[in-house]
């Protein structure tokens, strides 16, 4: 009697746990519900840009107030403004402004931001647009919404080629030197190694004022 | 004053005095370690190597050794998350298996405890030395995870998992809690259960206790598995902490969990050693890398830092055994 019991206990408790273990459903229609959620990477992209990083971009930050408060209180213009999708020094800021072009080169435009105090120069990459940089600075997308990180780095990849396509083909047959333009990109900055000499800015807007 | 006194003293705690030391050192170059977050932080982190160490400990103390333990970590880390995300599907029945959170937890730490099990088969069957047969294991989990996740991590695994690696409860992290549950039970197995008289027997003298009537064998298989099944929940919670599963993920924690376990105080030829001298050695191990990361010490640094530390606890502990 002791062990049929026990035996009895022990079925119990294996159908209780297998119970709350698995579940069955028709393949065909896990399939078909996959399929329709799944996200589509170029079109993800394109909506994204088009519907999402574009309207924002009215709400990038001064580079030359961003500079300014990085001067006087990096802890607050990190805290405040850097955006990050992971954890550690690397922040990403979107930001705007308008400069005058110093020099064209092959790789990228130097540019002499006006109206900062002490005359900096920053350069716009042209020719090698790469990196997380325009995404993580968006602070638009969750990587939740993702199923892994090869998917959530195609959209970095998407977003690069737009502005390889679409952003710099006419801005980089027009530039000169000595031209002013007004521009809103992304910058990558380390909060540990702060270095102000030697910005970046991955473009999403370029517009050449004269 | 005669410090000869003190000797026996010093012996018994020498791995607390360490871990003193080494805090009291680090507290005064940095402000930033002795505080509650930090200490959390370094509880929260140690915990995984806290279960792998405590299986490693089992088994160092037959005289073994487990390599497998940070492959075994990977692939179980892997079929959990798996199996919580895509399921199992068998097109020509037309058949898709879902798994819930528990039903792939407990896939996850019964393919470690088998693939401990089959180490501890191994060894005991066709008598391959424990360092081989799971270097072998080492190699053929790691290719097992690479093959399953096709060398992609697999990410998304939703909030209710990631409470395991990242959540609180009644204010400790739960991590702390899966670590302690561990210590606790095996503190148990090691000094109130037959088992575990069993193993520090075959430790100390493994003729003797075939002699006596001890299914050496079996107790080995045992102890393998239990090294298993303890790797997986390390893979669980790394895989929650990390909200992905990565087909590297614990690269060399192995060596990590044989430092805690020689740092410790378990002799490496078997029979001798504590869980919580373990639990120990991991703390100091977990406090020096944390040390090492707020002093700024170059990663290459830590390396070499760790390594010494290591080579410094077996020379003592070598000079302490001539002296008994």
């Amino acid at each position: 009697m002791k062990k049929f019991l026990k035996y009895l206990l022990a079925l119990i408790a294996f159908l209780f746990i297998g119970y709350h273990s698995v579940y069955f459903k028709k393949l065909t229609e896990v399939s078909a519900r996959t399929s329709t959620e799944k996200i589509n990477i170029s079109q993800y992209t394109r909506t994204f840009w088009n519907k999402k990083l574009l309207p924002s971009l009215n709400k990038a930050l001064s580079l030359n107030e961003l500079i300014a408060l990085l001067k006087t209180d990096p802890e607050k213009a990190f805290s405040t403004y850097g955006k990050a999708l992971g954890i550690g020094d690397l922040k990403y800021f979107m930001v705007k402004g308008v400069g005058k072009v110093m020099k064209v080169n092959e790789n990228e435009v130097a540019l002499l931001s006006t109206a900062t105090t002490e005359n900096l120069v920053v350069n716009i990459a042209t020719e090698y647009v790469y990196g997380n940089a325009v995404r993580d600075a968006s602070g638009l997308i969750n990587t939740n919404d993702f199923d892994n990180t090869s998917d959530f780095n195609e959209i970095s990849a998407g977003i690069n080629q737009i502005i390889r396509d679409e952003v710099l083909p006419d801005f980089k047959k027009r530039i000169a030197s000595g031209d002013r333009i007004e521009f809103v990109g992304a910058i990558e900055l380390n909060k540990k190694f702060l270095n102000l000499s030697d910005i970046e800015i991955t473009p999403v807007q370029l517009k050449i004022l004269k | 004053m005669d410090l000869k006194l003190y000797k026996p003293f010093f012996i018994k705690f020498q791995s607390l005095i360490a871990l003193f030391i080494l805090c009291l050192l680090i507290s005064l170059i940095s402000d930033k370690f002795l505080t509650v977050s930090n200490g959390w932080n370094v509880m929260r982190q140690i915990s995984v190597n806290i279960c792998i160490s405590v299986g490693m400990t089992l088994v160092v103390l037959t005289a073994g050794i487990d390599l497998s333990v940070g492959s075994v970590l990977a692939l179980c880390g892997a079929l959990t998350a798996g199996l919580l995300k895509n399921g199992l599907a068998f097109p020509q029945a037309d058949l898709f298996i879902g798994f819930t959170i528990l039903g792939a937890m407990l896939v996850g730490v019964l393919a470690g405890t088998f693939l401990g099990a089959f180490n501890g088969w191994a060894i005991t069957k066709f008598k391959v030395p424990a360092f081989i047969a799971t270097l072998a294991m080492l190699t053929i989990a790691r290719g097992l995870t690479l093959l399953y996740t096709q060398g992609f991590p697999i990410s998304g695994l939703g909030d209710d998992f990631a409470y395991l690696g990242t959540g609180w409860f009644l204010s400790i992290p739960v991590p702390v809690w899966i670590s302690g549950i561990v210590v606790l039970l095996a503190v148990i197995l090691t000094t109130k259960t037959r088992l575990g008289r069993y193993i520090y027997a075959i430790g100390g003298n493994e003729s003797a206790s075939r002699l006596s009537g001890i299914n050496i064998s079996r107790v080995k298989i045992i102890v393998y598995a239990i090294s298993g099944a303890l790797a997986a929940i390390g893979g669980l919670i790394v895989t929650s902490r990390l909200d992905s599963a990565q087909p590297n993920a614990g690269s060399s924690y192995e060596l990590d969990s044989i430092a805690a376990v020689v740092i410790g105080g378990t002799s490496l030829s078997g029979g001798k050693g504590t869980i919580l001298g373990t639990v120990l050695g991991a703390i100091i191990i977990g406090v020096l890398n944390n040390g090492l990361v707020l002093l700024n010490v170059s990663p290459f640094w830590q390396q070499v830092v760790k390594g010494a530390v290591i080579l410094l606890a077996v020379i003592i502990d070598k000079s302490n055994s001539k002296n008994d």
